[in-house]
């Protein structure tokens, strides 16, 4: 009996573990309410699965002024009723401090400083807090995965490349935060960048992604480009656009 | 030595079963002792198939939770005399699945000197197909050519290679194996099916048997006589190949091309 209480007493009611989360970023360009959801809506409907229930991040730096609380429920309730949840907030400026407690939601660090269009550099002086990044093991080896990545499996090689010798299956996620290389078919997602480096690459061999990412600037393939198809392909961040193009022609 | 083999694919549909009752006979027939399980709590199919269905008195669940003996609930087939059948249990749920239970039948199995245990997975991928595929040496992964079976057997796949007794204690992997069923040639060249090519390289796996469809299997079903036991079957011709291959032989592929039809069978149908 005495046994019993005490490995109940050693027995922990929770754990605390730090672990790591790819999470979509929303960058707020208006906190019109009716824009967003007229937009969102539009987006979602092109990968229903994929945003549904999502959690979601709003980077309120592109607005490049304080939006005020109430504003900003209003933002909030339209990215909800789009199906995402958002789960935090992030900004460039300290000022959002002051909107995190009213909105009940953390303030995370800005993923991936924000670039403003050409029109806008004008006031891009605003200071960026650096994200404090965890000292990685200099110069890591890229994580070698040789069996197939099976649908509904996932991998992550972080702060690293990811090299898989075998093929991606559909609904399988590669992601890495450096590069991610598919010597085989690549059926299901790729997410390379996945903590923000615009540097990291998509290469496969044989290209038929569903789904394609370089720090969180993504792109849903409901039907492949013909020229791409079962082609090796590379892609890149290109400024905020992701580019594609079949290697080796 | 006791090689375990689970049959499963993740979709419900596709043939388990009837590969089990198959399998289990084709490898009985060739002298093998072999025990053919039912996973498959509260939906029990594989006595049906097997045509036992009347002598089940106890079941896998009574023998977890020790109501019986295995002796008592090994059911002897009256074909072939080296064939036993575990029936699942109609009345209870998967909740009476266990790890620890399904181990001690399974080391019981192996005690016995039976050469093959059969798994019958249920469709899915919840407690009854893991623990199915839990303590197996060998999957063989059945799918029908079209794009939702590959894909649900494309999950099964990664998770035989990653939830499984072998792969959690590095003993080099469960050794999975391919089975088409319901395999049709002609809509093949219609373009309507995927071909056992296109199958193939979707899962980067090679077949062990195409079985072509054909309706000896619902009315082998029906009968409770397993369809590799109907000699004038392509279907069991198939399954008897799948058989020989699962054992080492090195067979060609049959029945991937539509029967050449006669003459007077084109002019006049048939």
């Amino acid at each position: 009996m005495t046994t019993q209480t005490a490995e109940a007493a050693v027995a922990p009611a929770i754990d605390i573990r730090f672990g790591q989360v790819g999470l979509i970023q929303v960058l707020v360009w208006t906190t019109d309410p009716g824009a967003i959801l007229d937009e969102l809506t539009g987006r979602v409907a092109t990968a229903p699965k994929f945003f549904q229930r999502t959690a979601v991040s709003l980077d309120i730096g592109p607005l490049g002024r304080e939006p005020s609380v109430e504003e900003m429920h209003g933002v909030l309730g339209a990215v909800r009723r789009a199906g995402m949840c958002p789960v935090g907030l992030s900004s460039g400026a300290a000022t959002a401090q002051a909107l995190s407690q009213p909105l009940d939601l953390p303030l995370l660090p800005p993923f991936r400083e924000f670039h403003p269009p050409a029109e806008a550099v004008g006031r891009a002086a605003r200071h960026v807090e650096p994200v404090a990044a965890e000292p990685e093991p200099a110069g890591a080896v890229a994580q070698v995965n040789a069996h197939p990545v099976r649908s509904g499996q996932r991998l992550y090689a972080r702060g690293r490349d990811l090299v898989v010798t075998a093929m991606v299956g559909a609904g399988a996620e590669v992601i890495a935060d450096g590069c991610v290389h598919v010597y085989g078919a690549l059926r299901g997602r790729a997410v390379a960048g996945a903590r923000g480096d615009a540097a990291a690459r998509v290469f496969c061999q044989e290209f038929h992604a569903e789904l394609v990412s370089i720090a969180g600037v993504f792109r849903v393939f409901e039907t492949l480009p013909p020229e791409l198809a079962g082609k090796p392909v590379q892609a890149w961040l290109d400024g905020d656009a992701l580019r594609f193009e079949r290697l080796g022609a | 030595m006791t090689e375990i083999i689970v049959v499963t694919s993740g979709k419900g549909g596709v043939g388990k079963t009837t590969t089990s009752a198959s399998m289990a006979c084709g490898l009985a027939r060739r002298g093998k002792r072999v025990a053919v399980i039912d996973f498959d709590i509260g939906l029990r199919n594989l006595d049906l198939i097997m045509g036992c269905e009347r002598r089940v008195v106890y079941d896998f669940v009574n023998v977890i939770n020790g109501d019986c003996t295995l002796k008592q609930a090994l059911i002897k087939d009256k074909r072939l005399e080296t064939l036993h059948v575990l029936a699942a249990s109609q009345t209870r749920d998967k909740d009476a699945l266990t790890e620890e239970g399904v181990r001690r039948v399974l080391d019981e199995l192996t005690a016995e000197q039976f050469d093959y245990i059969i798994c019958d997975s249920p469709a899915g991928i919840e407690k009854g197909a893991h623990l199915a595929m839990y303590f197996a040496d060998r999957a063989v992964v059945v799918v029908n050519p079209e794009v939702s079976s590959v894909r649900d057997s494309d999950r099964i796949l990664g998770l035989l290679a990653s939830k499984t007794h072998r792969s959690a204690n590095g003993n080099g992997g469960v050794k999975e194996h391919l089975l088409l069923t319901r395999y049709n040639p002609r809509r093949v060249a219609n373009g309507e099916m995927m071909s056992v090519g296109d199958v193939k390289e979707i899962l980067g796996l090679d077949v062990i048997g195409v079985v072509p469809e054909s309706p000896d299997v619902l009315a082998a079903s029906n009968a409770g006589v397993p369809v590799i036991l109907n000699e004038d079957s392509d279907a069991a011709a198939a399954y008897g190949d799948a058989v020989a291959r699962l054992l080492g032989e090195e067979l060609p592929l049959r029945f991937l091309e539509e029967p050449k039809r006669g003459f007077f069978a084109r002019m006049f149908g048939g």
